[in-house]
């Protein structure tokens, strides 16, 4: 397993060291993964759109420059790849609480109740705002690495970075209290019997 | 401190990039501050969110797609790039490991032999088309689905029914692997996920038929409403011949005669 930082190796790639894709393809799948995962819910497409972003990190392995850093530039790639799926294929899904990913088996029982909510919250939030908390939170990228990916100041960033927290915390909040309160409203009588999916 | 100067702050504060006076000031601010403590603390639960893995079949379709590329590239110019000559040095192995890393690799090494085939004997002048590469993956896709849809294990059969659904357009080859599926496969589940895949290209004639027929056919009575409800979700009055004939069925279930009725009242 090699250590080469990112950079070496997508020079490497780029001057035509092919095999080294795979190194950061090992580095990168789940991280981009998981950035689309969290961002759309949507196991299938976001395969897809990791490798559509090894696809275009080769068909634009000549653009990559010495000392660029090699995550930011990636997640550009990704980006770009998602804003042209969408375009191309417009969601149809909404969010469904079943589309969360299982609850690890170990979890306590508050922790877990504490990460539905939370992926609620986060789901709830604007994608623009969503995007940014997933971007410094889980893919670690730098305040300023971010301003150049969104194209923005950094103030902007940090500003942009509060709002999103605010809005999460409320959100997250606002679902605390939902679920403390009893349950009592959903009403038996309109639940549909067999097949009732289908009626219209 | 207010909160509209801590908000400045704070974004630098997560990140630990504060002057250690700084750093101090927020904390102080943070002890008598609900709005502000909450939201530091939303941030740190974040890191509860759990990392998702993508499924073993990306990395398979990854190296399919590079041995693609690499293909092409060897073909144009031989001899003056490295990335024909270097032999790939990945351990394959643990992908070939399971029936279905075996059956993805024969697919993924039938689809870059016939492109390299392609490439070499193509009139085109050689070049990294990635339209045609990305064509090529769509094969690779289907060859997928291909071969899962033959595997002994059922959940690889199911997989492969599921990859299915990747697409907006089934190839027919696809297709009629799946209305096959539909019909003969041992287990129940990859029956339904078929029928269910299928159900999104209702378009297509041959598949409101293949339903219609496998209503006579399917024994087991959850694959018999599992058709029921579909035929009614397409308010397929054509259906309703066969739904009247399910239910003179001496042996059907009686749960199942009764969602027949139902579906007959629905479509009326």
């Amino acid at each position: 397993m090699t250590l080469a930082p990112d950079e070496d190796l997508m020079l490497q790639v780029r001057d035509g060291a092919g095999e080294m894709l795979g190194v950061l393809f090992d580095r990168y799948q789940t991280p981009l993964f998981n950035f689309y995962s969290k961002l759309t819910r949507d196991r299938m497409r976001s395969e897809d759109l990791v490798q559509q972003v090894f696809l275009r990190i080769l068909k634009y392995r000549q653009s990559y420059r010495p000392g660029t850093p090699f995550r930011a530039w990636v997640y550009q790639i990704a980006r770009n790849a998602r804003i042209d799926h969408f375009r191309k294929f417009p969601r149809e899904k909404a969010f469904e609480p079943e589309m969360l990913p299982p609850v690890r088996p170990t979890d306590s029982a508050q922790e877990q109740q504490e990460v539905e909510l939370l992926h609620r919250a986060l789901l709830q939030l604007p994608e623009d705002k969503r995007e940014i908390l997933l971007l410094c939170r889980f893919q670690e990228l730098k305040y300023e690495e971010i301003a150049e990916l969104l194209g923005c100041e950094l103030n902007t960033v940090r500003t942009r970075i509060h709002r999103a927290l605010q809005e999460l915390r409320k959100s997250f909040h606002q679902l605390t209290q939902d679920r403390l309160k009893p349950a009592n409203t959903a009403s038996a009588q309109n639940l549909p019997p067999r097949g009732g999916r289908h009626e219209v | 401190m207010k909160c509209e100067r801590i908000s400045e702050l704070l974004p630098d504060y997560l990140q630990g990039s504060l002057s250690p006076d700084q750093h101090r000031n927020v904390e102080a601010h943070l002890e008598h501050c609900t709005d502000c403590s909450e939201e530091v603390a939303v941030w740190r639960k974040l890191s509860l969110l759990p990392v998702e893995q993508p499924s073993p079949m990306s990395r398979v379709r990854f190296e399919a797609m590079l041995q693609a590329y690499q293909a092409g590239r060897s073909n144009q110019s031989a001899g003056d790039s490295a990335w024909g000559k270097r032999a790939s040095s990945w351990n394959f192995f643990r992908w070939l490991r399971s029936p279905l890393g075996v059956a993805a690799w024969s697919a993924a090494l039938l689809v870059i032999g016939v492109f390299a085939g392609f490439r070499m004997a193509g009139p085109k002048p050689p070049s990294p088309d990635i339209a045609e590469i990305q064509k090529q993956l769509e094969s690779t896709k289907q060859l997928v689905v291909l071969s899962m849809l033959q595997q002994q294990s059922a959940s690889a059969r199911l997989e492969g029914v599921s990859w299915s659904t990747r697409e907006q357009q089934l190839n027919p080859q696809v297709l009629s692997a799946l209305l096959h599926t539909l019909r003969y496969d041992s287990s129940v589940d990859v029956r339904l996920a078929a029928l269910d895949a299928l159900s999104r290209h209702s378009a297509q004639p041959q598949v409101r038929s293949s339903v219609v027929n496998a209503l006579q056919e399917q024994q087991s009575p959850l694959m018999q409403v599992a058709l029921i409800d579909q035929l009614v979700e397409w308010h397929d009055r054509d259906a309703k011949p066969h739904l009247e004939k399910l239910r003179q069925s001496q042996d059907l279930n009686p749960a199942v005669r009764q969602h027949a009725d139902w579906a007959i009242s629905k479509l009326n």
